[in-house]
């Protein structure tokens, strides 16, 4: 799996592969991808806490995508593994302006908009178990995060 | 406030305004909300808003940046906010963020969120 | 005179009467002569009692013995059905071993009513696992149920705290904050005391006891003090109701 994507990329991700496909563009789109990223990980039997936590980690990389590029796709995917130990992906791509330091964008705290607390990507990182980002200035932003469901 | 203007209906008790949100919060509505309040605030002077958030599943960070900020606003025009009846999801989900609640007071239920204004 | 070539192996074979039925069976089956497809079927049953009787070593041992002894014995076509309820099998043990770490985790981390609205955690082991994040999510389901007023956090069980479970016991605590109740935190060890000094972790969002005699006294005096506040608060509702129609900014 792994390495499969890495031969693609991050920027290569095909639509299809995907049980849920959000296009972000207005702001209820935020709301709506939330709502859907929340339906999946109760189906895949996740905790009420960890539920809240996707669909947390899903609104923040919804609003981000509206906030700084306007228009954007959230995808999101059940994956089981060998062991029955399902993980919930969310990819986030967007088209916008880039980020120039990723190292920045991740630090708590750091923002550029006027109305944000700056924890918008760090918080998405904490909430979840694996965080991949790769930006290009010019060229879009994707974010893939993980959430596996907890044995116990 | 024109009624069509308020995303929630409010109770006042007292001096204090109870803010029940059976809503989904989004950006929109928290924004939306935020206006509501501090309208009223002004226009039935009370001495503190209590925030009922047991119907809410889901506080991301700009919620409760927004909330947070309703709370220094209020407290501005010389009203105190207590937040109360945050769902355990959603506090985890707070704390693993790193997000505190400024200027928001925070209680268990309604009687205990009396009690501390 | 098969029969009894038969019944001399299966003999042979069990120790037990119940094995020796089981052998009878597949043996009896096995050399029926029947369809592929309807012999799986028929064999299935056997087999699944037969391995989980023996276990899969001592049952290959005697899988061995039989088609040494019963030419007629499909051995070979066996095999793949053989491995198959080995897989079976191991799928519900480790099932039933899931529950059982489940049912161990709840009672590692039992979450325990002290007082009237005071809730203990004793806390054992490692902070960095499942299951200690099953346990932070039952025990804020339980306070917020409740309506917990003070949660008691006793360490004194947690071997070691570095910067993770450090961070993890923070996030605890802002989360119980965060449903209105207090966190009292006691039985923090020296060595324990010392390492999160250097790393720079001071807990200073929670009261800190030094036992849990200490703890639940304080915990107790809260809950007075609350109690005390709640009352002014009904003789200044009291009045305010009592003296209706004045303007109520006085109260």
């Amino acid at each position: 799996m792994e390495g499969e994507r890495d031969k693609r990329g991050l920027m290569d991700i095909q639509e299809e592969d995907f049980d849920v496909v959000v296009r972000i563009s207005r702001e209820d789109d935020i709301a709506i991808a939330r709502q859907m990223a929340k339906q999946l990980a109760q189906e895949a039997g996740f905790s009420l806490a960890d539920v809240t936590k996707i669909a947390t980690a899903v609104s923040e990389l919804a609003r981000n995508i509206y906030r700084y590029a306007q228009t954007g796709v959230i995808m999101i995917r059940k994956q089981y593994q060998e062991t029955n130990n399902p993980t919930v992906q969310v990819v986030a791509v967007d088209r916008g302006p880039g980020i120039e330091d990723l190292d920045l964008a991740l630090r708590r705290g750091y923002t550029t908009h006027e109305r944000s607390l700056g924890i918008g990507l760090s918080g998405v990182k904490r909430l979840m178990d694996s965080f991949e980002i790769a930006s290009k200035v010019g060229v879009g932003t994707t974010v893939v995060v993980e959430k596996r469901r907890r044995k116990f | 406030m024109r009624f069509e203007e308020r995303v929630v209906p409010t109770i006042k008790i007292g001096d204090c305004l109870l803010v029940p949100i059976q809503i989904d919060l989004d950006d929109r509505t928290v924004e939306q909300l935020q206006a509501q309040l501090l309208a009223e605030i002004q226009e039935k002077r009370v001495r503190a808003i209590i925030l009922d958030v047991r119907m809410v599943d889901v506080i991301d960070s700009y919620i409760s940046y927004t909330l947070s900020e309703t709370a220094a606003m209020a407290r501005l025009m010389g009203c105190q906010a207590v937040i109360c009846g945050i769902q355990p999801a959603v506090a985890l989900t707070l704390a693993q963020m790193g997000i505190e609640l400024r200027n928001l007071m925070v209680a268990r239920d309604l009687e205990h969120a009396l009690a501390l204004v | 005179m098969e029969k009894s070539q038969l019944g001399i192996l299966v003999e042979e074979l069990g120790t037990s009467d119940y094995e020796r039925k089981l052998w009878q069976k597949l043996l009896q089956e096995a050399t029926s002569g029947a369809e592929a497809s309807e012999l799986r079927e028929r064999l299935r049953e056997p087999l699944l009692e037969l391995l989980k009787e023996l276990g899969e070593g001592s049952f290959g041992t005697k899988l061995q013995l039989v088609s040494k002894k019963l030419k007629e014995f499909p051995t070979v076509d066996i095999l793949p059905l053989v491995l198959e309820l080995c897989g079976e099998l191991r799928q519900e043990k480790e099932q039933a071993l899931q529950e059982f770490q489940q049912m161990l985790s709840e009672l590692a981390t039992p979450v325990i009513r002290i007082w009237t609205d005071v809730l203990l955690v004793p806390l054992v082991g490692g902070l960095d696992s499942d299951r200690a994040q099953g346990m932070v999510e039952r025990l804020l389901e339980r306070a917020s149920s409740t309506r917990a007023k003070v949660v008691i956090v006793d360490v004194s069980g947690v071997p070691m705290i570095d910067t993770a479970a450090g961070g993890f016991l923070i996030e605890m605590f802002s989360a119980v904050k965060l449903l209105g109740a207090d966190v009292i935190l006691t039985g923090l060890k020296p060595e324990v005391a010392h390492t999160l000094v250097k790393l720079g972790i001071d807990f200073q969002m929670v009261v800190i006891a030094r036992d849990l005699e200490d703890a639940l006294r304080r915990a107790i005096a809260m809950l007075e003090e609350e109690k005390r506040q709640q009352q002014k608060i009904a003789r200044v509702w009291g009045g305010g109701f009592l003296g209706e129609g004045e303007e109520s900014d006085e109260v």
